[in-house]
């Protein structure tokens, strides 16, 4: 696939194409807690008085579409390279949170095997109070691309 | 575990030091348990012969799972801790019903902020590497 890189990211990030909104599940956070071997009472305890999401508890939400209509890569044609989670505030049970998503970046690395495009992913999660508490950025990851100058022509 | 375990303090930690080992629980009962919980109960990850038929060495751990137990290690090691970003690169399969093993050890100090940044891996039962990653962390 020949891909002009600044043209991908003048055209496509920082622009909202999705938007979700959920209530967070107590029985949902707690499973998710104690599967992954969470032993503290503040995660594993709805009792507790500061009973809250693990850390990482963002990362298991999707948005309606992975990728903008017409974005010139689709999902499917990568992999999941990783996702990488900022934590600004707990997620509590009963909690109304909208996650709006974004390209936040696109760039190259060389490989063994050839070029390689990442393209991340950014959700930011906010609650009822609009208080931000959560960013979640997913690299996906496609193998065997070629650059392409800008201006220059392609198929 | 209870509140009266003994918190980590910024004091109590020292550049390279080594978090304790942990085994974390990647079987089947536990894998479709967190699948359940966050509505990925795909083959894929609960059935080993059906991954295989996808091309797979079997039912694989779902990466946000793995990302789950490295922050659990990190939270085991430093009760009362706040894990401001942890980062994962999902290298390779971890399989279902294997014994993986986790380590971290802290790269970084901030005095400052009190924050300490930890390198953590996922490694099979050959030692190799499956997940890698970096938490950063307010004590």
């Amino acid at each position: 696939m020949d891909i002009d890189i600044q043209e991908l990211k003048d055209g496509w990030c920082g622009r909202q194409f999705d938007e979700v909104s959920f209530e967070l599940d107590v029985r949902e956070m707690l499973e998710f807690a104690i599967a992954c071997g969470e032993t503290q009472p503040r995660f594993t305890d709805p009792e507790h008085p500061d009973f809250q999401a693990v850390p990482s508890y963002a990362s298991r939400f999707h948005g309606r579409r992975a990728m903008p209509e017409d974005f010139p890569i689709k999902s499917h044609q990568g992999f999941d390279a990783g996702k990488c989670v900022e934590v600004h505030a707990p997620m509590r049970p009963g909690d109304k949170i909208v996650a709006r998503s974004e390209i936040h970046d696109i760039y190259t690395k060389t490989g063994r095997s050839g070029d390689m495009l990442f393209i991340v992913h950014r959700m930011r999660f906010t609650n009822q109070d609009d208080e931000l508490v959560s960013i979640v950025d997913w690299r996906l990851v496609q193998n065997r691309v070629s650059r392409r100058a800008p201006g220059e022509g392609g198929p | 575990m209870s509140d009266s375990a003994p918190v980590r303090t910024f004091a109590d930690v020292e550049f390279g030091e080594e978090l304790p080992a942990f085994t974390p629980d990647v079987t089947m009962p536990t894998v479709r348990r967190f699948t359940d919980a966050a509505h990925m109960s795909w083959a894929r990850f609960n059935d080993h012969e059906e991954a295989r038929k996808q091309g797979l060495p079997g039912a694989i751990v779902p990466g946000i799972m793995s990302q789950g137990i490295l922050a659990a290690m990190v939270n085991n090691w430093a009760p009362g801790c706040r894990i401001v970003k942890i980062d994962t690169i999902f290298r390779a399969a971890l399989v279902v019903d294997s014994a993986p093993k986790c380590t971290g050890v802290v790269t970084d100090m901030d005095e400052e902020a009190r924050r300490v940044e930890i390198d953590l891996t996922i490694a099979n039962e050959a030692g190799e590497t499956r997940v890698l990653g970096t938490a950063v962390v307010e004590l």
